[in-house]
């Protein structure tokens, strides 16, 4: 499908995607320059939606690798099928056979795994590499010689080169820094923490039975939250969303004092960060600061 | 909306020279931008609007830029590089004229400095006019000096006699030269002080209009909130940073640790079968060995001790020991972390979860014994070791954080060598300059049993995880 910025940023937003012209720019370089797109950022900033939205965008697969430390070549790309292996030598031992290894690394047997689904794919699909982070530099740097080639070899099968090149989004939550190697392989987008207007354009798509007041305060007062304490978690977007759709079903209009304490821990979800709330902000502080806020339209 | 220097961008066999230039200074500024990202930039703006400023901006952003921190250096080169060529021509005529004010003032300083040689009516004037060859720090630091300085120092070389035996030129200049580099550092401190700033010092390249850019965005970078908190010696960090260095050590002291059990979980590309378990499991199928078994890697979170100096001559230091602390404590479940004056103490239980900074310090300061007094380390360690010994596994990591000065210092060193046979690693944040390490001599003694690093600025700290113990 053949796009312009104008486009993507149409279709991203018909899909719930709310984005400034950044991301979307970075988004349409990536998939012009056919790079891979590393997206950067605090959990729940968006950053796996990306993956998610674009193959709505292009009516695609969408492929996942989730990263966990000791992931390997075998859990990644591909892996044969030994328990088919170990009963085709049973059954040709019993019928006389004695060219059994030819027939044992057939595609039959082969296990695809995300990377070997992705790059053998029909049409291209969307590979979403995910908390790329949390991987071993040997797997990182094996991930950055195919995210380089789109082409994988295999011993038994010789090389396979990608159909079509995969649309691919890696994802980090920056918890340790990634290679150079890899870094300059990909396009790089930071996606930091929405701000109010952003997070209440996005309550009015996500949950519009909130009514624009009460997602303005709600985006307001998780803001006032997420930079005013020092949290273990700040709360993320999917909270926000979730905080409104709390407020609907109890049916409350605004954020009032009564209806933020019924509903905090949908926001803040550890004893920690809940003490740290009461502690330095409490119920009452936030919805002051709100009610500042709502008099001094523009701020935050 | 106009792009700045459009001029130069809308002329295609511009483009690659012009953007060879931009990566020339962002590595200048420290940016990593290879050729291949160089030449990314010039795709990518083949898919740009090239008279929208803007997004010029984020598509040479998106591919050259790797990082979050390198965003504000690229946003800052970019305005001063892409800008009007009016623009740019009446800045670089500025800092061009600026350039020739400062040279000035250097010969007049060297010029000053020398007749001052010459009017000691000394012997040894003449011969030591002509060896002394100054440095551009040493002539600034002249012309910089206080006038009472200066006449101090005039006095002294009026002063000095000449010796019957050995003509005394080169150890005359050898003391201006030392003085004027004492003042040069100290002038370099004040000045920072009282401007806030750091100490970021950007190479140049003898090319005026990329040297003009990278002058004025290194400076800015320093006026820069938190890049000068990075820069700045932490000694120096005033009350009203306080907030802001804590949520920088914190972040620093996450990484440290995400480092350090990386390191430590590393993984092996193979399996290993588990040959007891797979044949236990293959007995159903007759022997065959149907359905492999692996051997799981154990894995063992890695312990961390953290040594703490806050004796008297690590009062300066004491707020930054502090947030480290406190910042080790809050992401670490199972840290130990005990501080050291004359004698060991053990604060690990002050550290509970859901108490504020301020409320924890106040109590680790007021019941804690330590505190200023003079460094013991060696009774320190003899201490933990009597008391704590069963800390030390080969799974864990100690911290120390001390500036070396100690009473009995190689019964230390022999006492820290003991401790490294038994852990995993060693890593001493050093809040002492490294240039005064060998003048000290303690860090030396210290050095064979530990890895040191240089640490008295968040910078340093930040050094140290991204290059030491990263990928060592």
């Amino acid at each position: 499908m053949e796009l312009t910025v104008r486009e993507l940023h149409r279709a991203l937003e018909a899909e719930g995607y709310i984005c400034e012209d950044e991301v979307v720019l970075t988004m349409f370089l990536a998939l012009k320059l056919q790079k891979p797109l590393l997206v950067e950022g605090a959990p729940g900033v968006g950053k796996t939606e990306i993956a998610k939205v674009l193959s709505r965008v292009f009516d695609t697969e969408l492929i996942r690798l989730q990263c966990y430390e000791g992931l390997d070549e075998n859990k990644a790309l591909y892996e044969w099928n030994y328990q088919r292996q170990l009963l085709k030598i049973q059954i040709l031992k019993e019928s006389g056979c004695t060219d059994i290894e030819k027939d044992l690394f057939g595609e039959e047997y082969l296990l695809e795994r995300p990377l070997l689904k992705a790059i053998r794919a029909e049409r291209q699909v969307v590979l979403l590499i995910d908390e790329v982070d949390k991987t071993d530099q040997e797997f990182e740097a094996f991930l950055f010689e195919v995210l380089s080639d789109f082409q994988v070899s295999i011993p038994e099968l010789g090389t396979i080169v990608a159909r079509r090149i995969p649309i691919v989004v890696l994802t980090s939550n920056a918890e340790r820094d990634l290679s150079d190697g890899l870094r300059r392989r990909c396009v790089f987008l930071f996606l930091d923490y929405p701000s109010v207007e952003k997070e209440t354009r996005i309550l009015q798509v996500k949950v519009p039975e909130a009514g624009p007041r009460l997602a303005r305060e709600v985006a307001q007062a998780v803001h006032l939250v997420r930079t005013g304490l020092d949290l273990r978690k700040k709360p993320a977007i999917a909270e926000t969303i979730d905080w409104a759709r709390a407020l609907v079903a109890l049916q409350a209009d605004g954020l009032g004092p009564e209806a933020v304490g019924r509903t905090l821990n949908v926001v803040l979800k550890n004893r920690e960060d809940l003490e740290t709330f009461h502690r330095e902000m409490g119920v009452e502080g936030l919805v002051a600061r709100l009610q500042d806020a709502a008099a001094l339209p523009g701020r935050g | 909306m106009t792009t700045a220097g459009e001029a130069e961008l809308r002329e295609p066999s511009a483009w690659p020279e012009n953007l060879a230039r931009f990566a020339h200074i962002l590595r200048h500024l420290g940016m990593r931008v290879s050729t291949a990202e160089t030449m990314d930039g010039l795709r990518a703006l083949q898919y740009v609007s090239l008279l929208d400023r803007e997004q010029v901006r984020l598509a040479l952003r998106a591919v050259m830029v790797k990082n979050r921190a390198e965003r504000p250096i690229f946003d800052r080169v970019f305005d001063l590089y892409f800008a009007a060529p009016e623009e740019k021509a009446g800045r670089r005529e500025q800092w061009r004229a600026e350039r020739e004010r400062r040279a000035r003032e250097l010969e007049e300083a060297e010029a000053d400095l020398l007749s001052s040689v010459e009017a000691s009516g000394q012997s040894w004037a003449e011969r030591s006019r002509e060896r002394l060859r100054l440095t551009e720090e040493q002539k600034q630091a002249w012309a910089r000096l206080p006038e009472e300085e200066k006449r101090r120092l005039r006095e002294l070389l009026a002063r000095a006699q000449a010796n019957p035996v050995n003509n005394p030129a080169d150890l005359i200049n050898r003391i201006i030269e030392g003085s004027l580099n004492f003042w040069h550092h100290h002038l370099m401190k004040q000045e920072q002080r009282r401007e806030g700033g750091g100490a970021r010092v950007a190479e140049l390249t003898g090319d005026a209009e990329v040297d003009e850019v990278i002058t004025q965005v290194a400076a800015q970078l320093d006026r820069d909130a938190d890049e000068s908190l990075l820069y700045r010696d932490m000694k120096e960090i005033g009350e009203g940073e306080l907030a802001r260095m804590s949520v920088l050590v914190r972040r620093l002291a996450r990484q440290l640790v995400s480092r350090i059990s990386r390191r430590y979980y590393r993984s092996h590309k193979r399996r290993v079968v588990d040959v007891r378990r797979t044949i236990r499991q293959n007995i159903n199928y007759g022997g065959a060995l149907f359905e492999l078994r692996y051997r799981s890697r154990r894995i063992t979170r890695p312990r961390l001790v953290l040594i703490c100096d806050v004796s008297a001559s690590m009062a300066p230091y004491a707020r930054f020991v502090l947030q480290f602390v406190y910042g080790l404590a809050a992401v670490v479940r199972d840290i130990e972390s005990f501080v050291f004056s004359e004698d060991l103490e053990r604060i690990t239980s002050y550290f509970g979860r859901g108490k504020g900074f301020a409320g924890t310090m106040a109590r680790v300061m007021a019941e804690s014994k330590q505190w200023g007094r003079a460094t013991n380390l060696y009774r320190a360690l003899v201490t933990f070791w009597a008391g704590y010994r069963h800390l030390l596994t080969r799974s864990t990591w100690v911290l120390v954080v001390s500036d070396t000065r100690t009473l009995a210092a190689e019964k230390a060193a022999a006492e820290l060598g003991r401790m490294r046979g038994l852990v995993r690693e060693i890593i001493w944040l050093n809040t002492l300059p490294k240039r005064e390490w060998r003048e000290h001599g303690t860090p030396v003694l210290f050095q064979k049993h530990c890895r040191m690093f240089e640490c008295y600025t968040l910078a340093h700290l930040e050094k140290v995880l991204r290059t030491h113990i990263a990928w060592t």
